[in-house]
């Protein structure tokens, strides 16, 4: 029998033995121990990490990096068996000199038995090499003999000959007893670093310096390029400095998820590197990206990119036509935008340069997002109306931290016309002016000019997406109700509506609305707009619904909202660690008519009140009012701001639970 | 052009002119599947495949349907693709070498073997229409290409044929479904032309999409699977070759496993004692892991690979237990079934490539038991929600035998709730919930034993989603796997669960319990349906009121029976205790369309009466 009482947790004193993590030097402690001593509900365990980053040196090659990785994982129960299967993805390109490659795997499971340590090496059998894409290949293995109690161990190394250094992570889905890392990086190459800010674990960083040296075959001492070109066999050894940044961590909290959380990645610890410069000896400094302008700059001077805007050649005549008749900027961008969508297709691929090239993307209608956005803004250029791209970090991106190229992923443009600056995303059908699809909802943009200038934008809208539904009900004597509904929908809540039911027809919206609704019929439906998008969603519908008020004794009970009230407070945690994500701010009103039944009195209603949020940030009201043998209800939510934090919660989670018990009030009737 | 042969002038490339009935319901329509099978001899067969489709809308893009499947088995002739706009013009042409190439890892599996082409387009309007032609020959000839005219919910077809022509001399067994229900051309023996049919939407409670649409499976008598020669006139021969060819030879365990299982069961007096013992050992040694690999995915991995491995598919664990098995004497068999949580039958009449799942069938004097070698926590025997009630193919020494698993009875799934709750003047309570779950009921409870703390609470605040403020002050779990018993005991609390109304407490007796949606609503309904498994609940709970409080009014007791089940609720009322008693009870059942009015009416009600509430209200 399993007992957990939910009390405060025992702190358990733990008692240290010295514990070695050699390869193969797996201990009886290890292998007997029955749950992580300061977090018991783990499934699994990392006993130990390392992580090695280093550069070698090759002789016609250059520096290679290497990344060596050597874990121990305990398993304590069956579900912590999906530690046992591992995949390691390498970038594998398209050349041969741009392949990541996988070397030096051993692993070994260990299992207890009786007082024996059993070893069982991982062989070919567990291994699987898959070709995931033209330019990823992942290697899957799964560990032998796994059971409850087992340890698993294993070791790789992957040699890639880019400079670039993927984030290094420090936390992972289960807890980590004990982590050794170390970056080594040559004086040549200089990486800023940065510690995710977000994540609530921080660990902590010894720097020093080491020395090194590599030897080369050669008349000539030339290494420009990181490539070196030998013609005879004098050998000369060249000294250098590595910077070393290294960590010694215990007890590193597992990261958990959360419901609405918009990316888990973007508060887990890690190391994040950028090749900041590249400098060999007796060279000049070659200035990679350091700050958001020159990163900007690099990629406004990449011809995917800047180059592509300069093209105007392959839309001349079409948009000429397109815009002879009309004069005013809005009337051409709206032209020119809708042409746009119209043109050229999404092939599902981000990027903030262009897949095919916009002249070709033009011409076969299909394109990545560069190729449609940048399309759109040399266009809007052409058509003299000042336009800029904005460069985007999705939200599964994260939130770029560092200034580096990759830190974007996407990229949406800016039209500045007389009501101000408009943006715009010719890539998906249901977009309009200022409504980006969400996933681009992230933070900040960087907009860069004509003139390679750029600031930041921000990108989460600020004006409400507004849902407003009139309802007009007749309550009858039979218990039931029948009513009238009327709701407008207005930018992401307009959005949301169309991505969602495009495709629906009137019988398909009626069965949508009526699901998880009881006995509700809706009838007459019909909507408007959902093409026309510069107009709000208008949806109309009757409705009847049976045992809408219930009969106690010799009084009649009913919720004024009936179908329409919150049922369940969707924020069930007691605390959160990350924000809540609502994406965009929004308000919802319904506006509530009733008629009472023939021979019915009011008994009880429902007061009006008031809930508020953080001052003004999240706002709920309840009006109540009765008129002869009419009730009024005017119920509205507004919250102003799409994102919670996690210290607010408690507060929002109340307000959020006093919202639902107003709906559940009831209106108590009786025979008058 | 080669590929407008003379069918492909019968209708119009052009979208926009299709008849009005065939885009009812429809996000894609097939406009012409032309597939026929060349038989050229029993280890190799020519198959061509033209479709032409015509994409309505941006949810019919997955009717495209233009991927190949293929290994070292498949020579692909011809693979190429052509799109139209909806005025017919030709917009691209993608040949064989502009497909995409990837794994077939088919979402859970770690590797396959297998590989497929197909085409990867970005649709730039609507409807547009693909053409796709493809020709490939294979010597994987157990089954040939089956034809299923209608391929999914939401598209209709103009025309669909299949022909199978023969040009060995191995005889060809045929099986066809529903043709007599829909639009279908018999044209000769081995020749079938569909002709206008309509989309089917799906609709809630029906029996399988492939239950109830035509199809034409066909085998060859005598086969070809990687390169093995086989004889298939009935499940008795087929039976056997799978039995030879594949798990025979495979069982073979190294002596110090035969040892240690021996000793192990060397004091069990019954077989099924000995394999209780066998389960738990296979269970406590290994684990699950897909790998699709060996004989078309087909071969069981080797007995003491997975002994070694301590891991294997459900063709490899299965194939394990029965080696243990086997050494302590005990005899059972690999069997072949469609693990789903819908009813699916191996076809008794059609001897055939047939199942997606191995489990491994022990006898049991006249009866036998079904294990599930895939799940390391899953109690001896148990099969509800996935492989029960269905025919399944034994594979003995002699050959295949079909037999039916174990069908879980409305009765014996049952769900037991019982509380006692103490309700205060504000309307906030403190309750002790004992759950018991039985039968497939115990499938959908026990999981919860094995989450985090915090996710046991998260599921307990889901599953009573409706009462607010929800706190769980213990949860206390048996997991009786003997008698496959689930007892969930949890201590709880909610501040204002009563609503307040004035001077009056609004109190919902059904606290634990609650159907809370009815089936869907359909003006017509067009398909039969059917309750699969049926259960049943009872609940039992006190209510404990303060002394301050008074029963103004109350619910009126309930008692419905009818062909679908039954429900009973009532609340009886001693000094300040309230005893509210309900049981529900769904029948296993198949019914025709018709029936689904009063089917969804008595959800309704049952939906409206645990609903009911009492008044409660200060004494005088």
């Amino acid at each position: 029998m399993k007992k957990i009482v939910f009390i405060v947790a025992l702190i358990v004193s733990q008692v240290a033995f010295a514990q070695d993590y050699k390869f193969g030097k797996v201990s009886k402690e290890e292998l007997t121990e029955k749950a992580n001593p300061t977090n018991p509900e783990a499934n699994a365990t990392v006993l130990y990490r390392s992580q090695k980053i280093y550069f070698d040196f090759q002789q016609g090659k250059g520096f290679m990096q290497k990344n060596e990785i050597h874990e121990r994982i305990k398993i304590y129960n069956k579900d912590g068996f999906d530690q046992a299967t591992k995949f390691v993805r390498l970038y594998v390109g398209s050349s041969n000199d741009s392949k990541e490659k996988l070397i030096g795997l051993k692993a070994v499971t260990y299992n207890l038995n009786g007082k024996k340590i059993e070893e069982d090496k991982l062989r070919s059998n567990g291994i699987f090499e898959e070709a995931t894409n033209k330019y990823w290949e992942t290697t899957k293995f799964t560990m032998p003999i796994v059971k409850e109690g087992s340890v698993i161990e294993y070791r790789y190394t992957i040699v890639s000959p880019f400079t670039g250094i993927d984030d290094i992570p420090f936390q992972q889905s289960i807890p980590i007893k004990k982590l050794d890392f170390e970056l080594k990086t040559p004086e040549y190459y200089l990486y800023q670093t940065l510690l995710n800010p977000r994540a609530s674990y921080i660990p902590k960083f010894t720097n020093t310096k080491a020395t090194n040296s590599f030897t080369i075959s050669s008349k000539e001492r030339n290494i420009s390029n990181r490539v070196v070109t030998a013609s005879t066999t004098n050998k000369s050894t060249i000294d250098y400095v590595d910077n070393v940044v290294s960590a010694s961590l215990d007890n590193i909290p597992a990261l958990k998820g959360e419901e609405y959380v918009d990316n888990l990645g973007n508060y887990q610890s890690k190391l994040i590197l950028e090749l900041q410069s590249i400098q060999y000896p007796g060279e000049p400094i070659k200035n990679l990206a350091t700050s958001w302008d020159k990163v900007t700059k690099t990629i406004y001077d990449n011809s995917d990119f800047g180059g592509e805007l300069n093209k105007t050649g392959y839309f001349k005549k079409d948009i000429d036509a397109l815009i002879a008749s009309v004069s005013s900027p809005e009337e051409k961008t709206a032209l020119i935008f809708d042409f746009v969508k119209a043109k050229v297709k999404w092939n599902d691929l981000h990027g903030y340069t262009t897949d095919l090239g916009v002249a070709k993307a033009y011409r076969e209608g299909v394109g990545n997002i560069a190729d449609i956005n940048l399309m759109l803004v040399s266009m809007l250029r052409y058509a003299g109306i000042e336009a800029n791209p904005i460069l985007v970090s999705t939200k599964s991106n994260g939130i770029p931290l560092l200034p580096t190229r990759s830190g974007f992923n996407y990229v949406i443009c800016a039209a500045e016309l007389n009501g101000g600056v408009v943006y715009l995303d010719a890539s998906e059908h249901y977009t309009t002016a200022n409504i980006l699809p969400s996933k681009t909802l992230n933070w900040l943009g960087r907009l860069i000019r004509e003139n390679g200038t750029s600031e930041w934008v921000e990108l989460i809208p600020k004006v409400s997406s507004r849902e407003m539904v009139s309802i007009s009900i007749k309550l009858n004597e039979d218990l039931s109700a029948t009513g009238k509904v009327r709701n407008h929908l207005t930018n992401y809540q307009a959005a949301r509506f169309r991505n969602k039911y495009h495709n629906f027809n009137k019988e398909e919206m009626m069965a949508s609305l009526e699901k998880n609704r009881g006995a509700l019929e809706v009838l007459e439906y019909d909507n408007k707009n959902v093409k026309d998008l510069s107009k709000p969603i208008l949806q109309t519908y009757d409705f009847h619904l049976e045992s809408a008020l219930e009969e106690i004794g010799d009084k009649v009970y009913f919720s004024p909202m009936l179908f329409f009230a919150s049922k369940e407070n969707p924020f069930k945690e007691d605390t959160r660690n990350y924000p809540i994500d609502f994406v965009y701010p929004f308000s919802d009103k319904y506006i509530i008519n009733m008629q009472l039944p023939e021979g019915y009195v009011v008994d009880t209603l429902p007061e009006s009140s008031k809930i508020q949020f953080n001052g003004t940030e999240g706002e709920y009201t309840f009006l109540s009012n009765q008129k002869g043998n009419i009730l009024q209800f005017t119920v509205s939510l507004d919250l102003n701001k799409s994102l919670v934090l996690a210290s607010d919660y408690e507060q929002f989670k109340q307000f959020y639970q006093l919202k639902v018990e107003k709906e559940l009030e009831k209106v108590v009737l009786k025979k008058g | 052009m080669l590929v407008f042969s003379s069918t492909a002038q019968e209708f119009s490339l052009q979208s926009l002119i299709i008849d009005s009935s065939l885009r009812e319901n429809a996000n894609a329509i097939v406009r012409q599947n032309d597939l026929s099978i060349e038989v050229l001899k029993y280890d190799k067969i020519l198959v061509k495949q033209r479709r032409v489709v015509t994409i309505l809308n941006s949810s019919g893009n997955s009717k495209v349907n233009a991927y190949l499947h293929y290994d070292e088995n498949v020579n692909i002739k011809k693979l190429e693709a052509i799109v139209y706009n909806a005025y017919g013009k030709e917009i691209k042409k993608i040949r064989k070498n502009k497909f995409s190439d990837a794994n077939a890892v088919d979402g859970f599996s770690l590797y396959s073997d297998s590989r497929i082409k197909y085409l990867d387009y970005t649709p730039t309007n609507y409807p547009y229409t693909i053409e796709y032609i493809e020709e490939y020959e294979t010597s994987f000839t157990v089954n040939l290409p089956s034809w299923y005219p209608l391929d999914g919910y939401y598209t209709s077809v103009e025309n669909s044929t299949y022909t199978i022509i023969n040009d060995s001399n191995v005889e060809i067994s045929l099986k066809t479904e529903n043709l007599e229900n829909y639009n279908i051309d018999v044209l000769s023996e081995y020749s079938f032309q569909a002709k206008n049919l309509k989309a089917i939407k799906p609709e809630q409670y029906s029996p399988s999409f492939a239950k109830i649409v035509p199809s034409v499976k066909a085998t060859l008598k005598e086969f070809s699977m990687k390169g093995v020669k086989g004889v298939n006139s009935n499940w008795q021969d087929f039976g056997k070759w799978m039995n030879d060819k594949l798990i025979a030879g495979t069982q073979e365990l190294p002596q110090a496993v035969k040892d240690e299982i021996k000793a192990l069961t060397a004091n069990a007096e019954t077989d099924i004692e000995k394999a209780k013992i066998v389960y738990n050992y296979m269970q406590d040694k290994t684990r699950y892991i897909s790998i699709q690999v060996g004989i078309g995915g087909w071969k069981p991995m080797l007995a003491s690979d997975v002994d070694r491995l301590g891991y294997g598919d459900c063709k490899g664990l299965t194939n394990y237990t029965m080696a243990l098995l086997q050494e302590v004497g005990v005899p059972s068999y690999y069997t072949v079934v469609y693990g789903d949580s819908n009813l699916r039958n191996i076809d008794d009449s059609f001897s055939s490539l047939q199942g997606n799942h191995v489990i491994l069938t022990v006898p049991n004097k006249s009866d036998y038991i079904f294990l599930e070698c895939t799940s390391q926590t899953v109690p001896f025997g148990y099969t509800a929600n996935f492989t029960d009630d269905r025919d399944v193919l034994l594979i003995k020494p002699e050959g295949g035998e079909i037999v039916r698993t174990k069908s879980y009875k409305t009765e014996e799934n049952l769900l037991d709730t019982k509380a006692t709750i103490k309700l205060d003047a504000e309307g906030s309570l403190e309750a002790q919930v004992v759950m018991n779950s039985y039968g497939t009921q115990y499938g959908s409870h026990e999981g919860v034993q094995n989450e985090t703390e915090k996710n046991q609470q998260l599921y307990y605040k889901d599953y009573w989603n409706y009462i607010n403020n929800l706190e769980i002050n213990s949860l206390d779990f048996t997991n009786n796997k003997d008698s496959i018993v689930f007892i969930e005991e949890v201590e709880l609390k909610a501040a204002r669960y009563a609503v307040k109304t004035g001077d009056r407490l609004l109190l919902q007796p059904n606290m634990f319990n609650r159907i809370e949606t009815a089936p869907k609503r359909y003006k017509d309904r067009n398909l039969p349906f059917e309750v699969e498994r049926g259960f049943t609940d009872i609940d039992e709970y006190i209510i404990e009121i303060p002394e301050t409080l008074e029963v103004e009014a109350t619910m009126n007791p309930v008692s419905i029976k009818n062909k679908f089940g039954e429900y009973i609720a009532s609340v009886s009322i001693e000094n300040n205790k309230l005893l509210y008693h309900r049981k529900f009870v769904l029948n296993k059942g198949a019914y025709t369309k018709d029936e689904y009015k009063e089917f969804r009416s008595f959800w309704l009600s049952v939906v409206k009466q645990d609903k009911s509430k009492i008044v409660l209200k200060t004494k005088p």
